[in-house]
Parts: C-alpha cells; structure tokens; sequence
C-alpha cells in the first residue's frame, strides 16, 4: 500500500481492490432491495389508483436490486470467498461461516424469490383488493425482514475474518 | 381506500403458492445436498457450483410452478388469507430451517 504526506502526518492512500469493490457492490444492492421494499409497504399501506404505477415501479425496483445483489456476490462468493473462508475457519469465530455464512447464502435465495414475485402481485389492483394488498404488505415485509438478517449475517462474516487476521498465530505477528 | 375485492388475482396466488414451495424446496435441497455428498458433485458438475445450481433451480423451480398453478382453477379457490399464511410460513419455516440445520450439524 502507498503513503503520502500530507503536513506532518503520513497517511495510508486509499487502495481499493477489484473484490472490495465487488463486495461494496453487493451490499449496496441489497440495502437498495430492502429500502424498496420499505418502499413498496409503505406505498401500499396507503393504495389509491393514483399511486399504483409507483408501487409496481417500486416492486420492479426491488426485483432489479435483488437480482443485481445476487449476480454481484454469487460472482464474489465463487471467485474470492474461498480465501476468506480458509481464513475464518482458522480464526476465533469459525461459526461466521459454519452457520452465517451457510445460512445466508441459502437464504438469500429465498429472498429472491420473493423479490421476484413482488412485481407479480403488484399487477393486482390493491386499491380495491383487501387480499391484494394483505398479500404485497406480507411479500414486502419478509423481504425487508430477510434481507435485514442477511445484512446482519454478512456484518458476523467480515467480523470473523478481521478477528482472524488480528491473531498473532495466524498472521505471523509476535505477541 | 375503496370497497375491497376478496380474490386474488390468478398469477398472484399461482405465483405466491409457487414462492412458498420454492422456499421449502430450497431449505430441503440445502440440506439434502449438505448430507448427501454424491447430489452436491452432481451440482457441481451442472453449473459449475452447487450454490449456482441451487440457485437456477429455485428460479426455475418458480417460473415453471408459478405458471401451472397460475392456470389451475383450485389454486384461486384458496382463501387469500390462508395462501398468505402459507406462503408466510412456508418462509418462516424454511428460514429458520436453514439456521437450525446449519447451527446443528
């Protein structure tokens, strides 16, 4: 990594790698997924005729997003989590990828799927349909809800890996 | 908001029954495939990665459901309330499922 001074402070330049960059990527996506779907609850909580092309607008938003995140970091979990992994297993917390890591790459499927439907019970018209509306609130809210934990588990996955490289053992560092 | 229609409309509740079996069929395949070693070389060998794998079975498995049950008069005749019941637990079950599979075994 590069340095520069800057007045008398030497400072570490900004060296952002191609798989941070694809990382940052894929969590931008799904925070953008899940905003939507707030997006999308609140707009139907509050369905008029007026606002029905943005609630699908919103849905079709969420589908995009999630798809995205996916593509992104399938890409990132095949070509550079592999590293990570072997690094996790060998530090402190080798659940962060036994049981998060596990977990959310399964889950996040799931949340693919909905994402995908979304848009598809949108197309009702939930400004006269109860049942419409229950089923769009119910759909957008497991979105946020799945995507929120997926979020979270992803928070345990980078933590197990910086918790593993602080060790002496594994980095090589004497105490 | 309006007087209120009490259906849903048919791609919503064909789709919505065909995202809750999905999820079921994704927690069910995690684990199959986490237990049966043979199955996850086969994945592998499909796409590449049995993750990939799983992943275009999950949209394939949706899309081709979807649009059966998109067309099967039954499906409309559930009560939407009871369709968002399943497809809610169907979530809930298969998500906690996932979590409860891997913190186990």
């Amino acid at each position: 990594m590069g340095a520069f001074v800057a007045g008398n402070a030497k400072l570490a330049a900004v060296n952002i790698t191609g798989s941070d960059a694809i990382l940052l990527a894929h969590a931008t996506f799904g925070v953008l997924a899940t905003l939507s779907a707030v997006w999308v609850f609140v707009e139907t909580l509050n369905a008029q005729e007026q606002n029905a092309q943005r609630i699908r607008r919103a849905a079709f938003a969420v589908a995009i997003f999630m798809a995205a995140a996916w593509i992104v970091g399938g890409y990132w979990y095949l070509h550079f989590y592999p590293v990570e992994r072997i690094i996790i297993l060998k530090g402190p917390w080798p659940f962060a990828h036994k049981l998060f890591m596990e977990t959310k790459e399964h889950l996040v499927l799931m949340t693919l799927i909905l994402s995908f439907y979304l848009p598809i019970a949108t197309r009702d018209q939930l400004h006269a349909s109860a049942a419409a509306r229950r089923m769009v609130l119910s759909v957008a809210m497991l979105i946020v809800l799945t995507g929120l934990t997926i979020e979270g588990a992803g928070a345990v996955i980078d933590h197990g890996v910086k918790v593993a490289l602080l060790r002496p053992s594994l980095t090589g560092r004497a105490k | 908001m309006t007087t209120d229609a009490v259906i849903l409309g048919r791609s919503s509740a064909g789709f919505g029954m065909a995202a809750g079996i999905t999820a079921l069929f994704n927690t069910a395949l995690a684990c199959v495939k986490d237990a049966y070693r043979p199955l996850q070389n086969v994945m592998d060998s499909i796409a590449g990665n049995n993750w990939t794998t799983q992943g275009l079975a999950d949209i394939i498995l949706f899309v081709g459901l979807g649009l059966i049950l998109s067309n099967i008069r039954t499906v409309q005749t559930i009560k939407p309330d009871h369709l968002i019941l399943f497809l809610v637990a169907a979530v809930a079950v298969a998500g906690v499922g996932l979590f409860a599979w891997y913190g186990v075994f």
